[in-house]
């Protein structure tokens, strides 16, 4: 692990106040009120922060795995961020194909596996 | 692979909480077996440095890993397969959340009675998101586990540095790693908070909290595995016409024409919460194992470090540990916007 700087900062402070910054960013947008830009755009309140809070969570994710995890610019980081990264196509499936396509999701899941029928 | 031997017998030799007979009891011992020797070999791998002054940390030769430690492609490959877990409890909340109708979309609809319970899906977010007294454990978490991320760096940057004084690299690793395992044991402490504590509130908070003195736990709130039965003030007609500063209904709502014509008579929903409460419970339960996993590992290291354990030829134990550290605040970075803010 080097000592690495960008314009004359240290690499890890600098990812540190950045990842600071962009979780007050994410608290802030759930606390402020964004029923005009909602609005305006003809959609609901809770869209518009889910988007920014996937918007956000993008850079922070990134942020930790190339700067703290190390995969990016270490002499390993091409072969790891490759390994880190297999399992994408099968997360890519999961959550695509699984969460999200199934048109009648939990209305026609086995009995087994909807409320009700646990037992509890 | 331990791990899930140990999970699996658990839950078949405790089913629902009832105990199912002695015939998986030897598997439950023999995940634990697997675990322990997996952690013993870390360990003596660990120890193996600097003992009598070698430092030994065998190399992957086959490809596409050459020369790269094996401990290190062995952490990766780990992560890896937690990651998928973690995609598992995602893709399980996103079809649930997608495919079950929300609470408040279900009030609205006006498709309920009073006294029958109806399924739908309340999003922990609901009760989490309500008011920056609710969300402030949640959000301390948030930062509490970036800022430890920043230490554990600061204490694997320390350890390597070649040009300081020995006991100035012991204080400040073992400052670092101590912050770590203090942030860690936050974590913890404020999920317990959130889940079944609650705090209260000083008094010239109360006027910004509707007059309440405390800000209840998701326990208290009746946020539970097996709430079949679950009511919020949100989902009460009488108390949003008292209450109209913090709820309404819609005016283009079903409920809202169906209670101006007289077909629908108001009152409280009772919903069937149980799948939302679990997806909830159980991804945000997974991630606090996790940490308290690395809190195990982190008083190992701080009371190592303490000893003057890690120098630059060994610190390499504090950088795969500081690996699944960062993966575990990662997999918050996700947690915290989808299960607690939205």
């Amino acid at each position: 692990m080097a000592e690495k700087t960008v314009l004359g900062m240290d690499l890890y402070w600098l990812n540190f106040y950045g990842l600071m910054i962009l979780t007050l960013i994410e608290v802030l947008a759930v606390g402020a009120n964004l029923d005009p830009v909602a609005e305006s755009l003809g959609t609901e309140e809770k869209v518009i922060t889910l988007w920014i809070l996937t918007i956000i969570a993008i850079p922070k994710f990134i942020m930790i795995a190339a700067i703290f995890m190390h995969l990016y610019g270490d002499e390993d980081s091409g072969i790891l961020t490759m390994t880190a990264l297999f399992p994408a196509f099968f997360i890519l499936i999961m959550v695509l194909f699984v969460g999200l396509t199934h048109p009648d999701a939990a209305s026609s899941l086995p009995d087994w596996c909807r409320p009700g029928t646990y037992g509890l | 692979m331990g791990v899930a031997i140990f999970l699996f017998s658990l839950a078949a030799t405790f089913e629902w909480g009832e105990f199912q007979g002695w015939g998986n009891i030897p598997l439950i011992f023999v995940g634990l077996g697997v675990v322990s020797f997996s952690l013993l070999v870390w360990w003596r791998q660990d120890m193996s440095f600097g003992m009598h002054g070698e430092i030994f940390e065998p190399k992957s030769t086959g490809a596409p890993f050459q020369n790269i430690d094996i401990r290190k492609v062995a952490m990766w490959m780990f992560l890896m397969s937690e990651m998928m877990v973690f995609t598992a409890l995602f893709s399980t909340y996103m079809r649930y959340r997608l495919g079950i109708p929300n609470c408040k979309t279900v009030f609205h609809s006006g498709e309920w009675v009073e006294g029958t319970a109806v399924t739908c899906f309340e999003p922990a977010g609901h009760l989490i998101a309500s008011s920056w007294f609710h969300i402030a454990p949640g959000a301390i978490n948030t930062f509490a586990l970036i800022v430890s991320s920043f230490t554990i760096v600061q204490a694997l940057r320390y350890a390597k540095k070649k040009d300081i004084d020995e006991d100035v690299r012991r204080r400040k690793v073992t400052r670092y790693l101590g912050t770590t395992w203090f942030l860690a044991i936050v974590f913890l402490t404020l999920k317990m908070v959130e889940w079944f504590l609650g705090f209260p509130l000083p008094e010239f908070l109360h006027e910004f909290n509707h007059g309440d003195s405390t800000i209840k736990s998701l326990y208290a709130e009746g946020y539970l595995i097996n709430a079949d039965n679950y009511q919020h003030h949100a989902f009460d007609t009488e108390y949003i016409e008292k209450h109209p500063e913090d709820y309404s209904i819609p005016e283009d709502s079903a409920l809202y024409a169906m209670m101006q014509d007289g077909s629908h008579q108001g009152g409280k929903m009772f919903a069937n919460i149980q799948v939302s409460a679990t997806t909830f419970y159980v991804t945000t339960g997974t991630h606090g194992a996790h940490v308290l996993g690395g809190i195990v590992g982190l008083t190992y290291m701080t009371l190592k470090a303490a000893r003057g354990g890690y120098t630059p030829d060994n610190a390499v134990s504090i950088e795969y540990f500081g690996l699944y550290w960062h993966f575990v605040d990662l997999v918050w970075v996700l947690v915290f916007p989808f299960f607690y803010l939205y």
